[in-house]
Parts: structure tokens; C-alpha cells; sequence
């Protein structure tokens, strides 16, 4: 008897499904970011509206990248449906801390299907998520920067100001 | 000199699984599986295979079990893309879901064998 799953898929209808949960979390994210961009923008943070612009774009390329992985793998890459995002924020600190929990949420998902990769033994796929790993790296790190912003320069007088200034700075360049 | 075995039965059909209720079959040479179930013998392919497992998997039972309206018992596997509609008791949705739980089992044990006899070196 063939074995005709396998011909016409690398990868196992779990890992698929998981995928394109993924490809619904990176398209959530990348909405997220644009709603963010349009509240800094909307009250004066010009710099970090553009810094959510990019990340925004960022987050598109993140979810075609699976998208494209789970075609090419012969799979069924959905296009995904997102709704319930938030417009209105309480504070630009606000802003950044939400951002950094997407980042870990996002970074946590990527963990499990990881580790369901290992149980299957898909290096192929654990091999593709490599990279993602080491981007959710630089994401956490950044965002994590922003938040450290609030801290050293304080939000008092013009500090507000002075912290969208750096955002438009903050950058990872690790060796490691 | 090199001989090629050419199987002889590349038309027929392999047992994947079966119950009393009904069975699988896989046909190397069309690519496919036939679904015998609920009086029919349907034919599916790899996607649609899938889509009748999505399908049925999706059904609630316990919550079927539990409802209380007066409606008929009866639940509608309709696959899109697929040629085959069953209208199916909910008796039938679970001898249903059984053999695809089995023909699964199956189909992955056929690969992990696949793997150990032709692919993996060792
Ligand atoms: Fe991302």
C-alpha cells in the first residue's frame, strides 16, 4: 500500500493546522500595530506611529512567510479572518506594554508548535521556525526597549516627547 | 541484472480498516480511498478524505446526546468540493468517526512502515 498521505504533504495535518493559526496570530498582530500607529499618530507621537507602521509591515511579511511555507509544504494555507481590534488606548505607556504582550504571545506560540515539531520529528518545519525564533528575539527585545524608555527618561514635563524621540532609535543588532 | 517487480494488483483495492458498520479501502493506482458506509461506496481523494474527517470530528456528540429538542436526530456531512453529501443518525456518526479514527491509525502506521522498510537508512 502507498503511502499516500505523505506524497502529497510534508507535513501532518496537526503541524498544518497549527501553521495556519499561526498565519491568523502574525495577520492579528500586523492589525494591532496598524491600530497602534494610527493612536500614536492621532496624539502627536509621530515617531512611534511610524515605528508601528514598520512593525505592521513586519508582521504582514511574518504571516506570508508561513503562508507561503504551508503551500509550498503541500498543505492548505487559509486565509485568515480577524476581527476585535482595538482602537482607542488609555495612555502611550499602554501602548507599548500591549505591544510587548503580543510579542510574548506570539513568541509563546511559536515555542509550541516548535515543540509539537520535535515530537513528530518535522526538522524540516523546526528548521523553518528557526528563523522565527531568533526575529521574536529583536521583537521582544525592542519592545522591551520602548517600555524601558518610560523608566530612565519618565514621562514628567517633556518626557513623552523625548521618549517617542528615541523610539524612532531603538534597535537590535546582537552578534549572538 | 536488475529485475522490477511489477505488482501484479496495482488495481485493487487494500484494506485500511473496518468494522462491522463499514470499512476503508486504498487504491494505489487511482490514488484514492473508498469510504464503504451507510449503503454506498464513495471515492475521495486526499483532500476530501480530509475534508469528511474535518467534518464528522467536528460533530458535537455529546452535546447531541444531551439535546432535548424534538428535532430529528439526524446530522448532515455535507464536504465542499466533494461529491458526497451523507445525511447520518447520530448512531452513524459515531460508527463513522470509528472507522476514520481507525483508518487514520492505519494510514500513519502504513507511513512510520513505509519509512522503516524503503526510506530511512539504517
Ligand atoms: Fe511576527
Amino acid at each position: 500500500m502507498k503511502d499516500l498521505i505523505r506524497v502529497r504533504s510534508l507535513i501532518s495535518a496537526d503541524v498544518e493546522m497549527l501553521l495556519n493559526q499561526q498565519v491568523k496570530k502574525e495577520a492579528y498582530s500586523s492589525a494591532v500595530y496598524l491600530s497602534m500607529a494610527s493612536w500614536c499618530n492621532r496624539n502627536g507621537f509621530d515617531y512611534s506611529s511610524d515605528y508601528f507602521f514598520k512593525q505592521a509591515e513586519e508582521e504582514r511579511q511574518h504571516q506570508l512567510k508561513f503562508y507561503k511555507y504551508i503551500l509550498d509544504m503541500g498543505g492548505n494555507a487559509i486565509s485568515p479572518e480577524i476581527t476585535g481590534i482595538k482602537q482607542e488606548y488609555n495612555s502611550f505607556r499602554e501602548v507599548f506594554e500591549e505591544a510587548l504582550d503580543q510579542e510574548i504571545s506570539v513568541t509563546q506560540s511559536i515555542k509550541n508548535i516548535y515543540a509539537r515539531c520535535l515530537k513528530e520529528q518535522d526538522f524540516v518545519t523546526n528548521e523553518f521556525l528557526n528563523w522565527f525564533l531568533k526575529e521574536q528575539r529583536e521583537e521582544e527585545y525592542k519592545a522591551r526597549r520602548a517600555i524601558e524608555l518610560f523608566e530612565v527618561i519618565g514621562e514628567e514635563g517633556t518626557g513623552r516627547w523625548q521618549i517617542d524621540k528615541h523610539v524612532g532609535d531603538i534597535k537590535y543588532n546582537s552578534e549572538a | 541484472m536488475v529485475t522490477t517487480l511489477i505488482d501484479p494488483q496495482t488495481n485493487t483495492w487494500a484494506d485500511v480498516f473496518a468494522t462491522k458498520a463499514g470499512a476503508v479501502y486504498q487504491c494505489d493506482a487511482e490514488r484514492c480511498w473508498y469510504v464503504d458506509f451507510a449503503g454506498k461506496v464513495a471515492k475521495f481523494d486526499y483532500r476530501c478524505l480530509l475534508k469528511l474527517k474535518k467534518a464528522v470530528y467536528n460533530v458535537d456528540i455529546e452535546a447531541k446526546l444531551l439535546e432535548t429538542t424534538k428535532d430529528p436526530d439526524v446530522e448532515i456531512i455535507f464536504i465542499c468540493a466533494c461529491d458526497h453529501t451523507y445525511i447520518l443518525t447520530l448512531m452513524q456518526i459515531i460508527a463513522l468517526k470509528e472507522i476514520l479514527e481507525g483508518t487514520f491509525v492505519m494510514l500513519q502506521l502504513n507511513s512510520i512502515l513505509q519509512d522503516r522498510i524503503y526510506r530511512v537508512a539504517v
